[in-house]
């Protein structure tokens, strides 16, 4: 069982990095992919992820520090300049922290499908990087399984001593534990992530590792505000929760509403945005989709099928949102 | 048998296999194999996960710990002394203000000598509140007379959790101990590392526990706790610090036993590179490490630099500083906790105390605070401590490491404009009191009028998809009027709203920790009508007062709660109840139905959920009569309203209202984001969760489903959710059982009380 695989540096350590978000299953692919390192293919090994509170919807690192078995792993510290990058959700790649610390010659797997356009950052890439995309939220909604089964298959496929037969037993024993029902779909996913993939050339344009970042706080102890205190009433208003949806969204079809205000009294949200009509009513505008997590619960409440539940397509909440402050943002 | 044969069976015996784990599961794995008596706790991240996974095992059959959930970390210290003083073996684990809501029970169980281990999971103490790892918390037990290990990573973990056993219940020691490791960087950082296949290697090792008086023992009396002044007091400290003396030969001891068993050393101060080092950098656990790979380096290029970091620290290793540090220029020490105003962190008083004796030693000292809550400890940060030890002649002796100024420009974005009170104070609910009954009776305007009502709270927080929170602060806020300040117990509702630099609050908010929220806002509504009193406030400011806890604030709060109760103060305390502590991934709380699966009641070959019944707050609260008690559902909009004009009615006027509101949480209940309304439902349909009140001491049932024939059984309630579907089996059939003779028991109770007319 215990196969020995060479790393391509036996002096250094590998470090793989995943991008995600809460619910997407970076932490557990992350856990599985070290443990079959260290306990199947000789490595020696450290796994942990960024954590919040215990949430669906936040942005979650995981990292994977891979060392040769006689080498020891002291630091607990993240991995800033990872060999891998694997981006569970492309709106994580509107962020250049995303990819910060990429290493020349690495490798970057991303989530995402052929019709939506090559992510802008990508130029800022060594023309080193193998930039690999899969479809993985496509292949997980087909399987019936996650994105992250489809997404350790793609690591076997571009990482040469990551081997796709090892990896594939364990991920699978680690289902058949928990959820046997679901083992099947699953290496179907991840058998479909090792091969769907398309290789994009000559985007990187960069020739040396990217930059790490380590972003300052906003306030410092110079001008922060004593004791913690926020004298910033409401200010979560400039946030944008659009990468909290996973795939679906309400969508409002004015002409079959009867502006019962139902859907305002489960929203959780409050994206839902009313004007006073003329007749001393209150109607239903839209839905601001900068706010919205997709939660659907609107759409189980409303009695007129004036909200539906539908996949989410590129640019489609773009152009359906409703916005509940347009004055935030200059007019745009 | 031949000596040979011996060896060989005893190797055999002490086989050790290779684990991949984090510190949480190695502390586990190891309380599992001690084979503790009981264990009581109360979760804290980050030490959440070790009952969590003790749980798991207990669910397996794969041990018999009687684990005990205590009602606050404060009650799980006293359920430990309680175990502790009857002879056999008490483990605990906690972290941040976890250990110091329950630290005045630590000195009470060093001083009456009583053994235990405590894994201390480093994290940094509030406020503000922060989850993440520094030894603000470990700092504080440095005078609670217990003993001190700290482990550095999820090997050290295991093993000193085997040593501290044994070193604790020494005779000639005879004191708690505290296994200490960081938050996070160790307790959820998986290692590769090795452990004895069998557990009676490790129970071998410990042997029985030697407790030669006990508060079990009916035969041999014995009185514990007894009162007493001077002058005896300062012998028994005496004896305490003897003890201590004691402990400084045994741990050694106990650690060269452990080494012969495992291969693994642990002096007590770990020496690095020090043979013939300058120049230092002295740093307490995960931090060590790192600096060690940078010594690495440094000396590669030259430079003569070590590393020490203490594996104990009660008693503290003065002597093995002195002489490890007899020919070294300059040190930095490392403080992962200020302690403020004393120029220096706890270590580095210590270790310039320990200098000081020596008055050869002519070494620099320079303290830095460095890595507070949570601050990565990168290898640049160790490469600058080396570097700033190298260079220590200009600089200065105390200073804070990785802090950031500030520029003059910089600011979060703006918050929106205040709200004010007439824009909110809209007759949403118009609340008469009916002169025949003396009750209130409330009017309520359509849904669809209320719509554009100003909300108090902004959209952007970072609640799950689906949180049933938000529902029921936008119902509320919908009907309350005029200004209001709220508290919220920390819990899902604070964390996702107040994120630093940002909140989605609109109005005046405040966080205090959820074991005292009830007192906090008490004492602000005294100073609201005392300054209002003295004409410092207007009167006509009419602010209400509110506070928010989940169902955990109402286990580890209820006391300050009650206190308030009795006070009768005028404020609103409203308890969103999502049947489980969820802010920290779903352990049980007292309000979780019996059979839920829960992280701390798991579900296995011999577990089902959790084994007592749900808390009754909403009964608890109207047996301090109020003059307004309430149960309500955010699933059930227009009667909760209601409820909460009338609330406030009472807030105002005659003091506090409690009120008890069901709330969705899809993640741990198991169920679609979009199930809110039917799943709760089906728990009010079977009468899990009475929707009535309590006004001026009489109980009226709002919703009755016998009445409209609504009503079903449990399990078509259980079917519906992920926690509850172990329980359709029909090994669970007399859980279901119990579950429903409760209920029924609770909802014929409420029926009579409310067809009485006194009740």
């Amino acid at each position: 069982m215990n196969e020995k695989v060479t790393l391509p540096n036996s002096k250094k350590f590998f470090g793989i990095r995943f991008e995600s978000i809460g619910g997407l299953g970076a932490h557990a692919a992350g856990k599985i992919l070290a443990t079959t390192a260290v306990l199947r293919m000789g490595l020696n090994g450290a796994h942990f992820s960024s954590y919040g509170s215990e949430k669906k919807g936040s942005v979650v690192r995981s990292f994977i520090r891979l060392a040769p078995a006689e080498k020891l792993i002291r630091s607990s510290a993240p991995i800033e300049s990872p060999d891998v990058i694997v981006v569970f959700h492309s709106a994580l790649l509107k962020n250049p922290a995303t990819i910060a610390g990429m290493k020349a010659g690495g490798v970057l797997i991303y989530n995402g499908s052929e019709s939506d356009e090559i992510p802008e950052i990508f130029s800022q890439l060594p023309s080193t990087t193998k930039i690999i995309r899969v479809d993985a939220q496509r292949i997980a909604v087909e399987e019936k399984s996650r994105p992250n089964a489809v997404l350790l298959g793609t690591l076997t496929a571009t990482v040469p001593f990551i081997d796709f037969s090892i990896l594939l037993e364990s991920f699978s024993e680690e289902f058949s534990q928990r959820h046997p029902e679901a083992v099947a779909s699953n290496e179907k996913a991840f058998r479909r992530g090792a091969k769907e993939i398309d290789r994009l050339s000559n985007i990187g344009k960069g020739t040396d590792d990217l930059p790490i970042m380590r972003a300052d706080p906003v306030w410092g102890y110079e001008n922060a505000p004593i004791g913690g205190v926020l004298p910033l009433p409401g200010n979560t208003v400039h946030n944008d929760l659009t990468v909290s949806r996973m795939g679906w969204l309400p969508l409002f079809h004015k002409d079959k509403c009867i502006h019962c205000g139902m859907c305002d009294m489960v929203c959780p949200d409050f994206c839902l945005v009313w004007k006073a009509a003329d007749n001393n009513e209150v109607h239903l505008q839209g839905v601001d989709y900068r706010y919205c997590k997709g939660c659907l619960r609107c759409v189980e409440t409303c009695p007129t099928g004036a909200l539906t539940r539908e996949i989410e397509t590129p640019g489609m909440a773009d152009k359906h949102r409703v916005k509940l402050f347009p004055e935030l943002e200059g007019g745009a | 048998m031949s000596d040979v044969e011996m060896k060989k069976g005893a190797e055999e015996k002490n086989k050790q296999r290779s684990d991949f784990l984090t510190g949480n599961d190695a502390a586990a794995l190891a309380i599992r194999d001690v084979n503790y008596d009981v264990m009581g706790y109360y979760p804290i991240t980050p030490s959440t996960e070790l009952p969590e996974a003790l749980s798991m095992m207990q669910a397996n059959g794969d041990h018999e710990i009687s684990m005990v959930p205590g009602d606050g970390e404060h009650g799980a210290a006293g359920i430990c002394y309680g175990a502790s003083l009857g002879g056999g073996r008490v483990i605990n684990a906690t972290s941040a203000n976890g250990l110091l809501y329950s630290i005045e029970q630590l000195p009470v169980q060093s001083g009456t000598r009583s053994p235990m281990v405590l894994n201390l999971v480093a994290r940094t103490v509030s406020g503000p509140l922060n989850i993440r790892c520094d030894h603000s918390d470990l700092y504080f037990t440095l005078n609670t007379g217990w003993l001190i290990l700290l482990a550095r990573d999820p090997q050290a973990v295991y093993d000193l959790n085997i040593a501290a056993v044994k070193i604790s219940e020494h005779p000639d020691v005879r004191l708690p101990i505290i296994v200490c490791f960081d938050g996070f960087f160790t307790s959820h950082q998986k290692r590769l590392i090795h452990v004895f296949e069998n557990g009676d290697t490790i129970k071998t090792f410990v042997g029985k526990p030697n407790t030669p008086i006990t508060a079990l023992d009916p035969k041999n009396p014995a009185t514990f706790g007894a009162y007493m002044n001077d002058p005896d007091m300062i012998n028994n400290k005496k004896q305490h610090s003897l003890a201590m003396e004691a402990a400084r030969r045994v741990i050694p001891e106990v650690l060269h036993e452990l080494e012969e068993l495992t291969g693994r050393s642990y002096p007590i101060l770990d020496a690095y590179h020090m043979e013939d080092a300058e120049y230092a950098v002295i740093l307490l656990n995960s931090a060590a490490e790192t600096a060690k790979e940078v010594a690495d380096q440094l000396r590669e290029k030259g430079q003569k630099v070590g590393v020490l970091s203490p594996n104990v620290i009660r008693p503290f290793p003065a002597d093995e500083f002195r002489k490890a540090l007899k020919n070294v220029k300059a040190i930095v020490v490392g403080d992962r906790g200020d302690s403020y105003g004393a120029d220096g962190g706890n270590m580095s008083l210590e270790i310039r105390a320990a200098l000081q004796r020596d008055p050869d030693n002519k070494t620099v000292v320079l303290s830095r605070i460095y890595g507070l809550g949570g601050r990565d400890f990168y290898d640049d940060d160790a490469e600058a401590f080396f570097e700033l030890a190298q260079n220590s002649s200009n600089a200065i002796a105390f200073d804070y490491y990785g802090t950031y100024k500030g520029e003059p420009d910089r600011n979060p974005p703006k918050g929106m404009p205040p709200i004010k009170a007439e824009e909110v104070t809209r007759s949403m609910a118009k609340v008469t009191k009916n002169a025949e009954t003396g009750k209130l009776d409330v009017e309520l305007e359509p849904l669809w009028a209320m719509s554009d009502v100003k909300s108090r709270i902004a959209p952007g927080h970072g609640a799950c998809p689906g949180c049933g929170i938000f529902p029921m602060l936008h119902q509320m806020y919908r009907v309350l009027e005029g200004d209001l300040v709220i508290l919220f117990h920390t819990g899902c509702g604070m964390v996702v709203t107040t994120g630093y630099p940002k909140t989605a609050h609109r109005i005046t908010y405040i966080h205090n920790l959820f074991q005292n929220g009830a007192a906090t806002l008490s004492g602000l509504v005294e100073m609201y009508y005392e300054r209002v009193r003295r004409g410092e406030l207007p009167e006509s400011s009419d602010i209400t007062f509110l506070m928010f806890s989940g169902d955990g604030g109402m286990d580890i709060g209820m006391g300050p709660a009650i206190g308030a109760a009795n006070r009768n103060h005028r404020m609103i305390i409203i308890e969103y109840d999502n049947q489980g502590y969820m802010n920290t991934g779903s352990q049980l709380s007292y309000s979780t139905p019996m059979g839920h699966r829960t992280t701390t009641s798991e579900v296995g070959s011999v577990g089902s959920g959790k084994n007592f019944h749900h808390k009754d707050t909403a009964q608890i609260f109207s047996a301090c009569h109020l003059p307004y008690v309430f149960t309500a559902s955010e699933g059930f909009p227009e009667d909760l309203m209601r409820k909460v004009a009338k609330a406030q009615w009472y807030a105002k006027r005659e003091g506090l209202v409690y009120g008890k509101i069901m709330s969705f949480c899809p993640l741990n209940w198991g169920v679609r984001d979009d199930a809110g309304q039917p799943v709760m439902q089906a728990a009010i349909d079977c009468c899990f969760f009475p929707l009535y009140e309590v006004e001026k001491g009489h109980t009226t049932i709002s919703y009755d489903p016998d009445i409209l024939g609504t009503r079903i059984p449990a399990i078509n309630w259980f079917k519906q959710m992920g926690k509850t579907k172990h329980l359709a089996k029909p090994k669970n059939a007399d859980i279901i059982k119990s579950f429903e003779t409760e209920v029924d028991r609770r909802w014929k109770r409420l029926k009579a009380m409310h067809e009485h007319e006194e009740l």
